[in-house]
């Protein structure tokens, strides 16, 4: 959990909150098709439970937020570069909308989906 | 950086090249023409950001992109239009750079699948091409954000599905491609609204207008090596050319003012001079009009003869740019380097302003590599700094965050042991090498430094290219803004205003003392004044002031 002060009292935003937000960014990033689950509890959990928010790890560290991103790609496009598009654009906006400064990315590309082979 | 030149097709060709149906040879000229006019307007796409500060690189992705595309398929050499497509698109993919090269790269994929292994292109399959183009641009994000080339491919395929028929040529097709790419770049801003706060229009589907645009034009048989012909004012078109390379067969340099007779076209003056050499600029200025161009040795006579038969020659200067590259290479080198004795650590730094270089020299690095916000090194130009220095431990200081990803790049294609540093501006890059111990190891010197660099804090004066809001700060186009640690602190009217602002925002007291680095588009008389007001303002303070010489930074400011 992470708190800030402001005149009147403390701001909580808790790991949920941060991880709505890198979720809807990385899915509007280009060629990221899914977020994959990071383990069996997450798999689970993704068949069981309605709005779950698998593939998202939030972490903080004195120096701000390290979110870890584990993501399905499209198949035929240049891993590298959409990774470092996704990771750029989930730290700005996180940043944006929370106030808070994200330290790291990291992306695990969990699998690619291929839509046409060629 | 040195560009590649593409050669234009001849009159022959571009002939050949406009009879349907279109074998793979028309098809990559057709490439090619898309990304030479893509380079031509390069700087147009990369201006487009949404940002106050110049850092845009959605043009130069996109150019990388296709000069991969374009070199993979030069290699293929086949009279098939499927397998050119097909190289095409390879090429796009190993070489997508950014967000919108990937996007590109994408597109590509799509419209070589259609092609398949056809021999020629007719419309109607470059229908089928533009189709499968936008469906496999579309299958790559799950949330399309509207307002981008996303957008701009598939209005251009929807344009094409409504009109085109078996009778349609290719030139017409073109047209109307064109056509429906530019209105749908103008709508962008409709769409999007981070485009509409900041008054453009989306780089990437401009740069994409560009390619179709550049296609068009060769078959329209327009230059493609000069944007619009538009008028500068006459001081703006430089006697002497800052040239870091020439192109191959230009080697000569003339310019001439002239007064035209009665009727002038500007439009006529540059499609003729089109015909004659590349890097053509008029300028004007009472009546009284400039011309400069590049041309072949053989044919630096013929702008002179053409122009005296439109109006009276004034004024003719010639020179030859080979002799001009050789001289200015040897002048550039003023300040003297630190030579590097065996097994030395060396540092190589990023600067961007010769004032700058001078105080890095003197601070002892081995080599340094020009550059900067908009001018970045590649990473050639890092690797060949430090490959032929005589050791193997080496230090890079970028000195600006847009040049980590081509520093980290060129530590993968060396076998030196190279440590970056990562200094985000100038002043961090100085305090790191005041750390530098040669003889020590790369760990201790990379600890140090890194230490270093907290320590000191930076101050960015610089005019904002267009209006924004950003982080709560209002800023008109033209207006002075702060940048404290890379972040917008405040907007002000000058830049005396902005630097006594500057001072009431940071905690003075912290510091013991400032460092000024003016720009190249500042006076020393102006900075004296400056320098006076804060030293009265602040007089418990050391203040030191330097020529940085850097561009668009009219002042950085060191506190430490």
């Amino acid at each position: 959990m992470t708190s800030q002060e402001n005149k009147i009292g403390q701001i909580y935003i808790l790991p949920r909150a941060i991880r709505t937000v890198a979720r809807a960014v990385a899915l509007q990033s280009y060629g990221v098709i899914n977020l994959a689950p990071r383990n069996f509890l997450e798999a689970v959990n993704r068949l069981v439970c309605k709005d779950s928010d698998y593939g998202i790890k939030v972490a903080t560290s004195a120096e701000g937020l390290v979110l870890e991103l584990s993501l399905i790609i499209e198949y035929g496009l240049r891993i590298k570069s959409v990774s470092d598009s996704v990771a750029e654009s989930v730290k700005f906006n996180v940043e944006k909308t929370m106030g808070i400064p994200v330290q790291r990315v990291d992306v695990h590309v969990r699998g690619l989906r291929i839509s046409n082979a060629d | 950086m040195s560009v590649k030149t593409n050669v234009l097709p001849s009159e022959a060709q571009r002939h050949e090249l406009v009879k349907s149906p279109l074998n793979g040879e028309g098809l990559y000229l057709l490439f090619n023409a898309g990304l030479t006019w893509l380079m031509t307007n390069q700087q147009h796409v990369n201006s487009l950001n949404v940002f106050p500060v110049p850092d845009g690189d959605t043009g130069t992705n996109m150019v990388l992109t296709m000069q991969a595309a374009v070199n993979e398929a030069e290699h293929a050499q086949t009279k098939n239009v499927g397998d050119m497509g097909r190289a095409f698109a390879q090429g796009a993919l190993m070489g997508a750079r950014g967000n919108s090269g990937v996007i590109l790269s994408q597109i590509w994929r799509g419209f070589s699948r259609a092609l398949d292994s056809s021999e020629t292109m007719d419309p109607p399959l470059f229908l089928k091409a533009l189709q499968e183009a936008r469906n496999t641009a579309y299958k790559g994000v799950v949330r399309p954000v509207e307002g981008t080339i996303l957008t701009v491919i598939k209005d251009v395929t929807a344009a094409a599905e409504e009109t085109v028929t078996k009778d349609t040529n290719l030139s017409d097709m073109l047209v109307l491609i064109v056509e429906a790419a530019d209105e749908s770049v103008q709508r962008t801003p409709e769409l999007l609204p981070i485009l509409k706060q900041t008054g453009v229009v989306d780089s990437g589907g401009k740069g994409l207008f560009y390619i179709f645009e550049g296609m068009l034009r060769l078959i329209q048989k327009l230059p493609l090596d000069v944007s619009n012909a538009v008028i500068k004012p006459l001081d703006q078109v430089k006697l002497v050319h800052a040239m870091d390379s020439v192109e191959e067969g230009q080697d000569y340099e003339v310019v001439i003012d002239f007064e035209p007779n009665g009727s002038f076209s500007l439009e006529s003056y540059y499609d003729d001079l089109g015909k004659i050499g590349t890097s053509i600029q008029v300028g004007e200025g009472d009546g009284i009009y400039r011309m400069h161009i590049h041309t072949a040795l053989d044919r630096r006579y013929e702008p002179i003869s053409y122009t005296e038969s439109i109006g009276t020659v004034k004024k003719i200067m010639m020179e030859n740019l080979q002799e001009q590259v050789n001289g200015k290479k040897s002048e550039g080198e003023k300040f003297k380097l630190n030579p590097i004795n065996p097994g030395e650590i060396a540092v190589v730094a990023v600067s961007p302003g010769k004032g700058l270089s001078s105080i890095f020299a003197s601070l002892g690095v081995a080599a340094i590599v020009e550059g900067g916000q908009t001018m970045n090194p590649s990473v050639k130009d890092l690797v060949s700094a430090f490959e032929n220095l005589p050791t193997d431990k080496v230090i890079i200081l970028p000195n600006n965050k847009n040049i980590f990803l081509a520093a980290q790049n060129a530590v993968k294609v060396t076998t030196k042991k190279i440590v970056i540093i990562p200094t985000r501006n100038t002043p961090q890059g100085f305090a790191a090498m005041l750390r530098l111990m040669p003889e020590g190891t790369l760990q201790e010197n990379e600890e140090a430094m890194n230490e270093s660099i907290q320590e000191v804090h930076t101050g960015e004066i610089t005019t904002a290219i267009r209006s924004v809001e950003i982080d709560g700060v209002q800023v008109k186009k033209g207006e002075v803004i702060v940048l404290f640690d890379g972040k917008l602190v405040v907007s002000a009217r000058s830049i005396e205003d902005a630097a006594t602002q500057l001072m009431e925002k940071v905690q003075m007291d912290d510091f013991e003392r400032i460092t000024i680095f003016y720009g190249a588009d500042m006076t020393q008389a102006r900075v004296n004044q400056l320098v006076d007001g804060i030293r009265k303002q602040y007089p418990d303070h050391e203040v030191e002031v330097h020529e940085g010489g850097q561009p668009h930074y009219q002042l950085i400011i060191a506190f430490e």
